[in-house]
């Protein structure tokens, strides 16, 4: 019922603005970079609807319940990457005339090796990114209709794949663009029909948080991943089938999908390892990452990795090569820390109703299905249904917008830069790279989302931000420094997350550095670099290869154009229909 | 009029754009002429000094804030319409403040280009 009515529209407008893209697709430009005719209003719509993944539009509401109201540090590092994006990376990179962040890597420092690893390394954090949101997509389902987790990463797949294939970067910036409006709305709506519908005791306790120890009625639990419960007092649960049991007091481990009814009035047992929503440590405006008794440095860690992991999104960066020139790629940076600092407003009132109202997903592990299960909570009428539905939808368009782009980036290093080929082979390189995600994303429900993008940001930032920094302002980076750093950072980045699979769990300041490694190792990225290339000597034509990309267009190769206003130059965009109807009126 | 095999008719140049874009051999980055370089130089050399300036103030605005709040606690007990100080200097304050710093510093960027 639910899919009839929030995701079908949102997947047909999608297709649609995909087909719509097929007409003026004629070369590998055409299909990377939307033949660089992208106003700076568009791209940064565009931009902004990419990066509101579903780590932005479910992720933080609920990282906000589990974590405290310190988790609102994400998007500020978020929103500033494009501050740090527009000071040393946007008109640069379109300068440099890439169509691909390892293109960019070869026309700097002309190795081909290095292009290959960047490629390597843009696979990488597409996996991260984009495992994620099929999961998140089949979960959000599953979780407002009673269909099957793979149902939705099925839909998914599908129509990411469609729309990409047929119209390349110039639907998928159509649809980002659109997606990003749609997503606003169905992010502010909500939230301010959620303000006025709980009434003023729920407000209240909204910002009087207390630790959450009883539960306030009878509440099921599903668990989503496997916990050990610490039972402070002897509780009788229910099972799914209605019979009761008995949780003795003590250490009891409880298996991933279990269902349990807490009795109203019984105490919350404590989740190993975490700390309950609402406590003293909640409500602090900082983060203590893995409740490591550091929270400043904890803060410090995420925003360093969300701020230059930002700068180093392989998806993000190709979108300022789709602006016509240097000037308006820079524009575009400026005007998406607006759109996202709009947009960033909101996530904080869904957290604090989150945690008054459904406290126990933290018990699930189910803490980002915060924001689609507020609405139930507050109506059970057709206005509870309708706005799940319209959260539900705008959760898809968030999926589908950072998929478009992340799809497209795999494509483009699989095709363009690994093994390249024409036009036909990208179209196909889609597909396959759908099909390889959905493979990946079936097993994957049990995963936190923002676990793994955070992982992606580590890797971006230490690997990519230090080649576009060292290569863009210092002329002396060699190529074997760059190849050198880059792996040096990719192994760290990639270590760490090993050993937090892997390893057994840390304790204080080390964890906070292995589960968020960005304060070292992207200082150790640079370092290497900046050592490795200072023992060799770069090559006599480094210098121009540096300046040629701080070199402004002529003026009036650019201003004189007034049809920028327009994504695409109207009068050259080739369309059959469009020639039709010019031949009919003119 | 024998219906032969049809074979693609283009230009040489065509042909040889073709061949090049299917090779990848190592290529290096042709020289800049003379004035671009001096102009690029210049502008390489301003557009870093405002970097380095507006990069100073961000990392400083986002490493700062954090340890203002962690160094006085004041701001969690006071409340504004009912919200703790605090959570409002953290959910609403640096979008503006990052929106600011973003003009600015685009405004900066354009001048040093504007300038001949």
């Amino acid at each position: 019922m639910i899919i009839a009515f929030a995701i079908a529209p949102l997947v047909l407008v999608t297709l649609l603005i995909g087909v719509r893209g097929v007409a003026a697709m004629r070369t590998t430009s055409d299909f990377l970079v939307a033949s660089r005719q992208v106003s700076p209003l568009v791209n940064s719509a565009a931009v902004s609807g990419e990066y509101l993944s579903a780590a932005s539009f479910l992720g933080v509401a609920g990282l906000v319940v589990k974590d405290g109201v310190g988790a609102l540090w994400y998007p500020v590092g978020f929103t500033a990457g494009y501050i740090a994006m527009l000071v040393l990376v946007a008109a640069p990179m379109r300068r440099s005339g890439a169509l691909t962040v390892p293109d960019f890597a070869e026309g700097r420092l002309a190795s081909p090796a290095l292009r290959r690893l960047a490629a390597v390394v843009v696979l990488v954090i597409g996996g991260l990114y984009l495992v994620p949101q099929f999961r998140t997509a089949g979960l959000v389902l599953s979780e407002v209709s009673s269909t099957p987790y793979w149902v939705g990463v099925v839909i998914a797949g599908a129509a990411v794949s469609i729309t990409l294939a047929l119209g390349g970067m110039r639907a998928a910036t159509y649809v980002q663009a659109f997606q990003f409006f749609l997503k606003l709305c169905l992010f502010i709506v909500p939230a301010v029909w959620l303000m006025l519908q709980v009434g003023p005791a729920v407000r209240d306790q909204a910002v009087h948080p207390v630790e959450f120890t009883t539960f306030p009625r009878d509440t099921p639990v599903v668990f989503r991943v496997p916990v050990v419960l610490d039972v402070r007092e002897p509780v009788t649960v229910r099972d799914n089938r209605g019979h009761p049991s008995l949780l003795p007091a003590g250490p009891q481990p409880v298996a991933a999908g279990q269902s349990l009814v807490f009795p109203a009035g019984s105490a919350v047992p404590r989740v190993r390892g975490e700390s309950p929503p609402g406590g003293p440590g909640w409500q602090r405006p900082l983060l203590d990452l893995r409740q490591a008794g550091h929270p400043l440095l904890g803060t410090w860690a995420v925003l360093m990795a969300t701020m230059l992991g930002t700068m180093g999104l392989p998806h993000v960066l190709v979108r300022f090569n789709t602006s016509p020139d240097g000037r308006s790629a820079r524009r575009t940076a400026a005007l998406t820390v607006g759109l996202l600092g709009i947009f960033y407003l909101f996530p904080g009132i869904y957290g604090v109703l989150g945690r008054v109202l459904v406290p126990q997903l933290y018990l699930a592990g189910a803490t980002d299905t915060a924001v689609v299960a507020l609405p139930a909570q507050v109506n059970q009428g057709w206005a509870g249904t309708l706005f799940t539905g319209l959260l539900t939808s705008g959760a898809f368009a968030a999926f589908l917008a950072t998929s478009l782009g992340l799809l497209l980036v795999v494509s483009g290093a699989i095709s363009h830069d690994l093994l390249p080929g024409g036009l036909a082979r990208l179209r196909a390189t889609v597909v396959v790279a759908a099909v390889a995600v959905v493979l990946l994303a079936l097993p994957a429900a049990g995963i936190d989302v923002s676990t793994l993008v955070t992982w992606a940001f580590a890797v971006a930032a230490s690997t990519f931000s230090p080649l576009l920094v060292l290569g863009i302002w210092w002329r002396r980076l060699t190529p074997a420094g760059a190849l050198a750093g880059m792996s040096v950072g990719l192994l760290a980045s990639a270590g760490a997350i090993a050993v937090t699979l892997f390893a057994p769990p840390l304790h204080g300041a080390a964890a906070i550095l292995v589960a968020q490694p960005a304060p070292w190792s992207v200082p150790l990225a640079f370092a290497t670099m900046l050592l490795v290339s200072l023992r060799g000597r770069p090559p006599a034509w480094s210098w121009a290869a540096m300046l040629r990309l701080h070199l402004d267009e002529p003026p009036g190769a650019t201003r004189d154009r007034s049809d920028l206003r327009h994504s695409t130059r109207v009068r050259r965009r080739s369309s059959a229909v469009r020639r039709a109807a010019r031949r009919l009126v003119g | 009029m024998n219906r032969g095999r049809r074979v693609a008719v283009t230009s040489p140049q065509t042909r040889l754009a073709h061949a090049r874009r299917r090779s990848r051999g190592r290529w290096r980055p042709t020289p800049l002429p003379p004035e671009d370089a001096e102009r690029a130089a210049l502008l390489y050399l301003r557009q870093r000094r405002r970097a380095v300036g507006a990069l100073l103030l961000l990392f400083a605005l986002l490493l700062g804030l954090p340890l203002v709040l962690a160094v006085f606690p004041g701001p969690d007990s006071v409340r504004l319409l009912g919200v703790p100080l605090s959570w409002l200097a953290l959910a609403l304050l640096p979008y503006p403040m990052l929106l600011g710093l973003a003009r600015w510093q685009l405004r900066r960027a354009e001048d040093a280009e504007e300038r001949r």
